[in-house]
């Protein structure tokens, strides 16, 4: 049998190289929210952003963007690929954390994500969780963060996806 | 008497280092649960494609990080599951996703496969009670 798990993260074949041009273009999607707050790293006082490989990404696996759902319990999954998971507080590389945005822009990049009712943290490594959402339209957008819960470097962050919470 | 305490200290260690020792396997909470989210069981697939892990009740944690309530995904490839009070495996048909991956992608050749996942603790035993994935069966088509 020929078994060929893609375990070697980083791994620079053709095949992943194929998946670098998709993953890019998938992972760059939907992101304008970002542009404004994006830092210019002239922050010399910034800590240290944990690089990340490029082939790497995260994205919502679910909901779909566009879908209508129960807002008493909305179950969201997180997609990472070619990077892991480690909770918050753990060094260990090409891993990192979801941190999950609902309704707000892209945070500074150089910066400890904010931890708040828009910016859920999942420093338990969880990979997946439910939330609950008044009526209306709503954004969520995944970004991941290192041990100190700093994005990456390039940052990992979701295509920003909207919606709508039947009442 | 200095006999017997390195006996009694050899003993110890022995006794640390053997299934006896294991046995205090790592918790995790009774909510938790593992599943895979794709394939579906009875799915038929053309070529390669990628397995998602689903976890919900806990977190992941890279192999070696100690962690309450986190542990690793192993994928059980076309193998019953192993014993569960031991290190899972690391062959062909036990991926070991040390790092904390969460999707893999697979190359099976045509024909009837199962997949099951199997959450080991930091190193590489499965919790007590374990937490493991309903088996499922998927078809690799041309």
């Amino acid at each position: 049998m020929s078994l060929i798990p893609f375990r070697t993260l980083g791994a620079s074949t053709a095949a992943m190289c194929l998946i670098v041009a998709t993953a890019a273009a998938q992972g760059t999607q939907g992101q304008p929210a970002a542009s404004p707050t994006a830092p210019q790293a002239a922050n010399t006082s910034a800590p240290a952003r944990t690089p990340a490989p490029h082939d790497a990404y995260v994205y919502i696996g679910w909901p779909l963007d566009g879908a209508t759902v129960n807002g008493n319990h909305v179950k969201v999954w997180f997609g990472t690929r070619n990077f892991g998971i480690a909770p918050a507080g753990v060094s260990v590389k090409n891993t990192g954390h979801h941190h999950l945005l609902i309704d707000v822009p892209v945070p500074p990049l150089d910066q400890p994500i904010p931890n708040d009712r828009n910016h859920l943290h999942f420093g338990l490594g969880q990979t997946e969780t439910v939330i609950e959402l008044p009526p209306g339209k709503h954004t969520l957008q995944l970004i991941m963060g290192d041990g100190d819960h700093v994005p990456h470097d390039p940052a990992l962050i979701s295509r920003r996806i909207t919606i709508y919470v039947h009442g | 008497m200095r006999n017997t305490s390195v006996f009694a200290a050899v003993l110890a260690g022995f006794l640390l280092a053997s299934p006896v020792a294991i046995a205090q396997q790592s918790t995790m909470p009774s909510d938790a649960k593992v599943y895979i989210i794709w394939p579906s069981d009875g799915q038929v697939i053309k070529g390669a494609f990628w397995v998602r892990m689903g976890l919900s009740g806990a977190g992941i944690a890279p192999a070696g990080v100690h962690k309450a309530n986190t542990g690793h995904h192993h994928l059980l490839v076309d193998v019953d599951l192993p014993p569960l009070d031991q290190p899972i495996p690391n062959d062909r048909n036990h991926l070991h996703f040390g790092l904390g991956q969460t999707e893999a992608r697979l190359d099976l050749p045509p024909g009837k496969h199962t997949l099951q996942l199997l959450l080991g603790d930091e190193n590489h035993v499965p919790h007590q009670p374990p937490l493991y994935s309903k088996r499922i069966t998927i078809t690799v088509v041309q």
